[in-house]
This record gives structure tokens, C-alpha cells and sequence, in this order.
């Protein structure tokens, strides 16, 4: 039987790359072997609202050229789904059929857009922006000068309306109780926030104002390509309609591997999961917060980045506890603007 | 901007991998480009296995594959996950995303691409099940997925697969659902390659181009040329010329015998062209082997006779679906006595046409044998070419006597001052009605006198000569830098193509480079060799025999040392091989031919 143990990471963000390339550091002479459903290499997803400015060639997003994973020695296997999980066996099961055995796992599948159950039967209507096509997609539909309708908010969503506004887009956020996901915003700071976002240049419609959204349509021939209806009859009519209500973590391959959810995969603060043999990392997990007596989602490429590594770290032993790195409140700027500190990636 | 992609479509025997890849080089030729392909099959003996169809579709002819491919498909993860490694960076990999059965770690295509490709997995069985109502148009479904992806038009490969599957409309219809339910995922599909198309250029000078095989290229070449009779036996990688002829020759009129071996072939070719008519055979190294003594009767009868010969690899039974040039000794030297006769290589798929065609003229000009030396390489693989509207060779000129004053001084092997003679045919009145194998006099009769077989010796081989200044016939051509160079490139048949793709990478580094093909290797052009060498500080002689046979037989002409690069992979040269050989003796270390040289 082989010696070397076999290290598989699932998922190829922040996270998932950040706890390959300290696994590879910390446990030399072992296989590293990262799993994704992307087929493109770990890309720079904060730059994606650049495809506004015109940029449209992926391999300039790329953090890491193809040689970074040949040196490193991690096997990348893009296009890639992960299935199930069998933990007794120390296998996990690829949609193609494919067995994978491992010794230590790390969960670091990261999390997809949220979509309200009222609004899933408009999804082919709303374009999302959840990695690289989706980018191009909506980038190629709305066109110079256009209107994008932002759903919801959240602070992905209000980074790429700065950009949009910046690139000479028309931007109207429809916002809800979540606008400023994941910060926590106080009922009364609300006010002060919408108003700073309405300063910048962006147009805002309280949903409960108009009774809530009541459908989207495809825009009739000589109007604009999107109309959404609001419950009190108004209507918006814009480019591009796009969803920003958070995100939900992307775990359905670990229901039955034994690993406890809640709605992430729950993990001790060693970010070890139920399992012994598996570990998680970033968007997907959960962890116990000793002080709050729960559970708690960290988010932010920082605190993701440091998970990932502090897994790694822990899956060789090192036996450490997580503490978050990342300050996690919404702030108005002294020239009265709205600024986040998920937003401080460069 | 132009157009230069090359496909490795890879299966398993039965997967439809060679089909696929003759739909999509005729898709690509019917839109306008040129397409260079060569496809690999498993030994035939055993019928299952590798196969491998690899096409490069540009906007101006190539002369070889690249190296390296940027789509390359999967149609069976066995067999092309050793060849993962050859699509480029950025290139394309498309390959079954589904399985019917469990697998092991590291037997699907997606564990094996690395990070510089681009993954393009597709449900290809599903939708060729769903399409079609079976898994047999895998293939077609790929090529749909292929035009999809790449913007293509469908109506090429539409037009191919019909008359591919002509008179058999049920199948056509299964395959064009399976090939636009592919079309329909390749345009859905988000593009991330860089494997761009551009229009492809217009044509002009209304030259017809059409997709082609060396064989077939050499059969339109004997019937373009008038070809009364063929006699052959068939033998792997020659048989297609015979099979092709077959189906043709009786549409002209004209006359194909399958013998029951290859010395009734030659035999029968060499009666017919005494007879006057313009005869050939085709076969392979052993083939040649058996020929050999008839050949020598060819030489001292003076008949004109023409012997394609697709090599392969040898000796004996050797390898006989690999490529190989190691014929060539046999072809200029084989044979008892001092037997010369003409030897020509073309180096394409149009080279194929014209020497072919060209061959039988020369044959009797010179009457002669003449062998054309082709490989497995430049038989099987397809190439555009652009066909002349009037076939450009002459009808037969020979020199033949009148015979009218009746039989008593007609003197068949006249010692002139050209060295050819008058000839007759058989019932000619006043003629010559046998050829013997005995050396004769200038009347034909026995005559072994040393002065006699002194002169007629060299009769035989002077004639030969004037071969060098054919009228139409491109003896050798010179291409890439003119004047003095650093690195002057020497070759013959298929592998010139490689080394002119060579040449034209090492130009593109700086170094001054230039090549020379030589088309016609006996007699050896001297002259024009001797005066490309004299511009060359290095001379590079690549070639597929172990020997270097070429080289030795241009060093036996023009003493000076060249460098011999001759492999025997069973496979076209690689590319990179020879311009490493390149770079290697241009380097001012001068670490030149002298190391290498023979
Ligand atoms: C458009 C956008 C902009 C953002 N901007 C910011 C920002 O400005 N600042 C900030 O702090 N945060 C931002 N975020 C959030 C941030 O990206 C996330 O917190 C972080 O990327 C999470 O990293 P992760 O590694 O946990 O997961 P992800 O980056 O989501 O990666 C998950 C990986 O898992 C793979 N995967 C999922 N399921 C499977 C499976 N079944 N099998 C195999 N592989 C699987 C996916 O292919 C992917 O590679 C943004 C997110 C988006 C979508």
C-alpha cells in the first residue's frame, strides 16, 4: 500500500487554492489533488465587473498560470463534479463515475447565488454573476449607456453597481431587507446607507414600497428587453435584470457522508468537519463560535483565504483554532459614500 | 489575420474515429480551406485498437502536421489520454463527460488535461442516443459539436455526410440528427480556447481544388496521363491505387488485371508497355523485392514501364502500417547487372499528380523503367489540391521507326548520338517482335562481345541523362533563403514537408535556412545539388530509413560531409526533430556536420 497520502480539496476558490498550495508547503511528499465543477483555472472573481471596462479575455483574470500548478505538483481537475461522499470508504464519487480515494478531504465547494423562491420561475429572464460566463453574458446584453436592474442588493451586487455607474451604466437597485448582505445594518442606519447609495448615482426602489416584486417579462418588441412588475402595478423596464440576494452553500454532495449540516457544512474551530477525515473551508462551512454558542458563516476573501490555510494547516496537525481576520462592518465614508471592507481585495 | 488549426480526433477502431475525420477535412475543404490530414489505423491484421485522424486546416496549403494540435477530441479515453499532452496550451480538449460504468481513478480524459488546456466535456453519447436512437454516431455528434463551437456552417458537413453515406438515406438521416443535436450544444457551449477561424480565402485562377489522398492523387495522375493497362497484387499501403483503378479504368475503356502475384504484374507491365501501351503497377517494398529481376529486363529490353511503390516499414513482412523511406537503395540499386533506371519522389499529395502523370512520359523518353517512390505517409494522407483544368502531360511521344522498307535494317538499339533508339511495337511491319533479356547488338540479336556490352552498358545508362532537363518535370527546387546560408536542407518524398515547416520555423528565428527537394533521385541531379551545397555551411539530410540512404547516395555523387538525421520511428519526422538538427548546426560553436558526418 502507498505511503504518500492523498490530500483532495473540493472546489478551486479562494479557499480551495489557498489550503492546495499550503498542503503542498506543509506535507511535501504528498498527492494534492484539487476538485472543481469550474473549467477554468482559480480566476480573480472580485476584477469581474472589469468586463464592463472591455476586458473579455479570461486569461487575464487567471491568478495563477498553468505552470503554478505543474511546480506546485497539484493535480487541477476542472469540469469536475463532485457527487457523493462515501466516508466509510475514504471515497468520493465524480458525476462521470469516477472513484476518487483519499486520505484527508477538505471541503472548500464555496457557496451559489440565493434566489428567492418567488422569483426561481424568472430565472432564465435575470442574468447572473457568479463566475466568468455569467460576467460575459450579462456584460454582452447590456449595452453602452443601458440599464441594469440589481435585484435585492447585497455587497457584490453594489460593487458591480459602482462599476456600472463608473462605465456609464444607468444602475436601479430594487432593495430588500438584505441589501447590505452580509453586513448587519441597524433599522435605523438604513436610511443613511440607502441615501449615501443614491448619492453615488444609483437609483433606489424600496420593494415593500410597491408591495414586492410581482413578475419579470421579456420586454415586447421596441422596448426595453426586461420589464419587472411590481405587486402595486408600477413597472421598471430596463437591459438586464440580476439577483443579489446573498448566496446558499454549494453542499448537496455531502448530504450522506456522515459530515453534519445545518446549512453549511459545520466544522469545530480546527475547521474539522463530523468526520475526522474531512475538513471545510470558506463560504461553504460554518463554524462553532464557542462565545455565541452557534455556528457562523465568516465571510469575505480574507477570512476565506485564512480558512483555507488553517485547514490545510490542522489536516497535518498543526491543532490551531480560527479567529477571524477580517473587520466585518459597513462603513459611510467621511464624502458620505458607502464602502465595505469585502471590498478592500486588491 | 489566417487561418492554421489543426484536429487529433482519437478512438478505438469501430468508435467511427476515421470517419470523423474524413467528414470534417472534406466539411473544411467544401468551405475553402486547404487541409493537410494522415490518419493512423491499428495494424489491419488484427482490426481492433488506436486509431488516430489528425487534420490541419489553413488558409494557404502546409506542408506537414504541427506538433502539437489545438482541438483535440476523444472518442475513447484509453487511446487518447496518452496523446492528452499534444493539444497546446489553450487549446482545446472535448471529451465524454458521461460513462455508462464505474471507473477507476484516472481513467476519464478530465484527469488528464492539464491546466494550460481548455476542458470541453459533452454528454456525447446521450445525445447521440437521444438523437439518433443509438451510441454509433458518437463521431457525428462531435463534429456537429465541433461546427457549433467554431461557428461553422452545418451545410459542408451536411454535404459530406450525405455523399459518405450515399444511397443509404436511413443512416444519413440518423447522422445528420446526431450531428445537428451536436451543432445545437457547440453553439450553446461558452467558448474559452482561442482557436480562432478566419474566413477562408477566396480562389482564383480556376485551378479546382479538391480533397485528396496521395494514392488517389497518383491514379488521377496515370489516368489524367492515358493509363491502357495496370496489373498488381495487392499490398498494404499500395492497394488503394489498384482499388481506385479498378473502379475507374472501365469507365475509360481501359484494362486492369489483378495478377497472382507481383512478378506477373511487372512481367505483364512490361509486355504491355513493349506493346506500346502505356502500362504501370504499383506495390510496396516486398513487391519491389519480387520485381527486381523483371526490372532488369525492363532496363536491357529498353521498355518503357512505370512501378509506384508505396513504402513501408521493412524489412521483410517488417511493419506494415508504418511509414518508412528505406526502399530507396532497393529502388535506384536493386536488381543483377548494371540495370539504371529512373527514380522519382514526389514530395505531396500534388506532387502525387504530377509524377504520376509525368512518369509515364518520361518512361518513354527514355524507355526505361521508372519507380516512383511514394510512402505509406504521402499515400494515405489527404491534402487540398488545386487541379490544372487541362491535364498537363503529353500524349505518347516516342521515337518509334519507320519500319515500312520491311525488317532488314531496322535497327531497335541504334547506338545514336542521344543513346535512344528508334522503337517498334509488336505486329509492326518491318519491326522488332521479341525482346530477350540477353544482351544484343544494335539488331536485337545475342551478341555477349566485350564491345558490345561495353557500348550498350553505356547506352543504358547515359540515355538517362538528359532525364535531368524533362521538359515540365521540377528535377529539384530550391526554397527559403537565397544566397549563402547557415543551414541548407536536403531531402526527398513525404519528409520534405517537415522540413520545409522546419525551415520556415528556423527563418523565423533568425537563422538563415534554406531546403531543396529532389524529385528525381536517379539520375541524381548533381549539378543543381552540388551548387545549393556550395551555398549551404551546413547541409542537413533528413530521411526515414536507418541508413540514411539518400545521403549515401548523394555523398557517393558530391563528396562533402553533411549532417544525416534518419530515424525510423514508424512515423512522419517530427517537426521539432529536424529544427533542433537546425539550430544545432547553426550554432556558432560550429558544433556542425563535421560531428555527424558520414
Ligand atoms: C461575483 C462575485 C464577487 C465577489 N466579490 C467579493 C468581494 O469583493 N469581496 C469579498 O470579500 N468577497 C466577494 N465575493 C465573495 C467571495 O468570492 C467568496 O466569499 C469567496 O470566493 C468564497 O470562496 P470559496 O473558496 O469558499 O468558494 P468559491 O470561490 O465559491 O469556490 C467554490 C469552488 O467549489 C467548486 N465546487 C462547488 N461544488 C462543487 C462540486 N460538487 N464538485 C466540485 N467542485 C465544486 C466550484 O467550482 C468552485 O471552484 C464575491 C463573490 C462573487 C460571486
Amino acid at each position: 500500500m502507498s505511503t504518500v497520502r492523498h490530500h483532495v480539496v473540493i472546489g478551486s476558490g479562494v479557499a480551495g487554492n489557498q489550503a492546495a498550495e499550503t498542503l503542498r508547503q506543509q506535507d511535501p511528499a504528498s498527492r494534492v489533488t484539487m476538485i472543481t465543477t469550474s473549467r477554468l483555472p482559480f480566476f480573480n472573481r472580485y476584477d469581474l465587473p472589469r468586463v464592463f471596462r472591455g476586458e473579455r479575455d479570461w486569461r487575464n483574470f487567471i491568478i495563477y498560470p498553468a505552470d503554478y500548478y505543474r511546480k506546485n505538483r497539484i493535480a487541477l481537475r476542472r469540469a469536475t463534479k463532485v457527487v457523493a461522499v462515501d466516508s466509510a470508504n475514504r471515497t468520493l464519487s465524480l458525476e462521470h463515475k469516477e472513484t476518487i480515494a483519499y486520505d484527508t478531504m477538505l471541503v472548500a465547494s464555496g457557496a451559489g447565488a440565493y434566489l428567492p423562491e418567488e422569483l426561481s420561475e424568472f430565472r432564465p429572464l435575470m442574468h447572473g454573476f457568479g463566475g466568468f460566463k455569467d460576467a460575459i453574458r450579462v456584460a454582452d446584453a447590456l449595452p453602452e449607456g443601458g440599464h441594469a436592474i440589481l435585484l435585492g442588493g447585497d455587497t457584490i451586487g453594489l460593487d458591480l453597481a459602482r462599476t456600472l455607474l463608473d462605465t456609464g451604466h444607468r444602475v436601479t437597485l430594487v432593495a430588500g431587507p438584505h441589501t447590505f448582505w452580509p453586513h448587519e445594518v441597524a433599522p435605523e442606519a438604513r436610511p443613511g446607507f440607502i441615501a449615501a447609495l443614491e448619492r453615488m448615482g444609483i437609483a433606489v426602489i424600496e420593494a415593500a414600497n410597491r408591495g414586492g416584486i410581482a413578475g419579470i417579462a421579456q420586454g415586447a418588441q421596441g422596448l426595453s428587453p426586461r420589464s419587472l412588475t411590481f405587486r402595486d402595478g408600477s413597472e421598471l423596464h430596463g437591459d438586464v435584470v440580476m439577483p443579489f440576494f446573498g448566496i446558499t452553500p454549494s453542499l448537496d454532495f455531502m448530504l450522506g457522508s456522515g459530515a453534519d449540516i445545518e446549512r453549511g457544512l459545520l466544522v469545530n474551530p480546527e475547521l474539522r468537519t463530523t468526520n475526522e477525515a474531512i475538513w471545510a473551508a470558506g463560504d461553504v462551512c460554518q463554524i462553532w463560535t464557542a462565545s455565541a454558542r452557534r455556528y457562523t458563516f465568516y465571510h469575505g476573501w480574507k477570512n476565506v483565504r485564512a480558512m483555507g490555510e488553517l485547514a490545510a494547516r490542522n489536516i497535518v496537525g498543526a491543532g490551531e483554532a480560527w479567529v477571524p481576520i477580517q473587520d466585518e462592518s459597513l462603513i459611510l465614508t467621511p464624502d458620505g459614500r458607502v464602502h465595505s471592507p469585502f471590498w478592500e481585495y486588491q | 489575420m489566417s487561418t492554421d488549426i489543426q484536429f487529433a480526433i482519437i478512438g478505438s477502431a469501430g468508435d467511427g474515429t476515421i470517419a470523423a475525420g474524413d467528414i470534417l477535412r472534406r466539411a473544411m475543404a467544401e468551405i475553402g480551406y486547404r487541409v493537410i490530414s494522415f490518419d493512423l489505423y491499428p495494424a489491419e491484421i488484427r482490426g481492433f485498437g488506436k486509431c488516430i485522424a489528425r487534420l490541419r486546416v489553413t488558409s494557404e496549403q502546409a506542408y506537414s502536421l504541427k506538433p502539437k494540435s489545438d482541438v483535440l477530441v476523444s472518442l475513447d479515453d484509453s487511446h487518447a489520454i496518452p496523446h492528452a499532452g499534444e493539444a497546446r496550451e489553450w487549446g482545446a480538449v472535448v471529451y465524454e463527460s458521461g460513462s455508462v460504468s464505474a471507473l477507476a481513478e484516472g481513467s476519464h480524459m478530465s484527469a488528464h488535461i492539464d491546466p494550460g488546456q481548455i476542458p470541453y466535456p459533452l454528454r456525447i453519447r446521450e445525445l447521440s442516443e437521444k438523437s439518433t436512437g443509438s451510441a454509433r454516431s458518437r463521431n457525428i455528434v462531435v463534429l456537429g459539436y465541433l461546427a457549433g463551437l467554431f461557428d461553422l456552417p452545418l451545410e459542408p458537413f451536411l454535404k459530406a455526410l450525405n455523399s459518405k453515406f450515399k444511397g443509404k438515406a436511413d443512416i444519413a438521416a440518423k447522422n445528420e440528427a446526431g450531428l445537428r443535436a451536436g451543432h445545437g450544444e457547440g453553439r450553446a457551449a461558452f467558448r474559452l480556447d482561442d482557436i480562432r477561424f478566419a474566413p477562408p480565402p477566396a480562389q482564383g485562377n480556376g485551378a479546382k481544388v479538391e480533397m485528396i489522398s496521395g494514392n488517389a492523387a497518383v491514379v488521377r495522375g496515370a489516368l489524367d496521363a492515358g493509363i491502357a493497362n495496370f496489373f498488381g497484387y495487392p499490398i498494404t499501403p499500395a492497394t488503394s491505387i489498384m482499388e481506385r483503378l479498378a473502379a475507374e479504368m472501365p469507365k475509360h475503356g481501359t484494362r486492369l488485371l489483378q495478377t497472382e502475384d507481383e512478378i506477373a504484374a511487372i512481367s505483364a507491365t512490361v509486355g504491355a508497355g513493349f506493346a506500346g501501351a502505356r502500362s504501370a503497377t504499383a506495390t510496396s517494398g516486398p513487391g519491389l523485392a519480387l520485381m527486381a529481376e523483371m526490372l532488369g529486363m525492363a532496363v536491357i529490353a529498353e521498355v518503357p514501364s512505370v512501378v509506384f511503390v508505396s513504402q513501408r516499414g521493412g524489412p521483410s513482412t517488417g511493419m506494415p502500417t508504418k511509414t518508412e523511406q528505406s526502399d530507396l537503395n532497393m529502388a535506384v540499386y536493386g536488381g543483377h547487372g548494371d540495370a539504371p533506371r529512373i527514380v522519382l519522389a514526389p514530395t505531396n499529395v500534388e506532387g502525387c499528380y504530377r509524377v504520376a502523370g509525368k512518369a509515364f512520359e518520361i518512361a518513354e523518353a527514355y524507355q526505361t523503367p521508372v519507380i516512383v517512390l511514394l510512402d505509406l505517409y504521402l499515400s494515405n494522407r489527404y491534402e487540398t489540391v488545386p487541379f490544372p483544368a487541362k491535364p498537363p502531360f503529353d500524349p505518347d511521344k516516342s521515337r518509334y521507326a519507320d519500319t515500312r522498307g520491311g525488317p532488314a535494317g531496322f535497327q531497335r538499339f541504334a547506338l545514336t548520338a542521344d543513346h535512344i533508339s528508334p522503337r517498334s511495337v509488336p505486329g509492326q511491319f518491318g519491326g522488332m517482335h521479341v525482346a530477350t533479356g540477353l544482351e544484343h547488338n544494335e539488331l536485337g540479336r545475342p551478341n555477349d562481345q566485350p564491345e558490345m556490352h561495353t557500348a550498350m552498358s553505356r547506352k543504358r545508362h547515359e540515355k538517362l541523362k538528359a532525364a535531368l532537363n524533362h521538359p515540365d518535370f521540377t528535377v529539384t527546387k530550391r526554397f527559403g533563403d537565397e544566397g549563402k546560408v547557415d543551414v541548407g536542407i536536403i531531402s526527398w518524398g513525404s519528409t520534405f514537408g517537415e522540413c520545409l515547416e522546419a525551415m520556415i520555423a528556423a527563418r523565423s528565428e533568425g537563422i538563415r535556412c534554406a531546403a531543396m527537394k529532389v524529385c528525381m533521385i536517379w539520375p541524381f541531379p548533381v549539378e543543381a545539388v552540388s551548387a545549393f551545397m556550395e551555398d549551404c555551411g551546413q547541409v542537413l539530410v533528413p530521411e526515414l530509413n536507418y541508413q540514411g540512404q539518400f545521403a549515401g547516395i548523394l555523398q557517393s555523387h558530391i563528396p562533402r560531409p553533411v549532417a544525416r538525421l534518419a530515424q525510423v520511428p514508424g512515423a512522419p519526422m517530427e517537426v521539432e526533430d529536424i529544427l533542433c538538427e537546425i539550430r544545432r548546426l547553426a550554432a556558432p560553436s560550429g558544433a556542425g556536420a563535421d560531428k555527424q558526418a558520414v
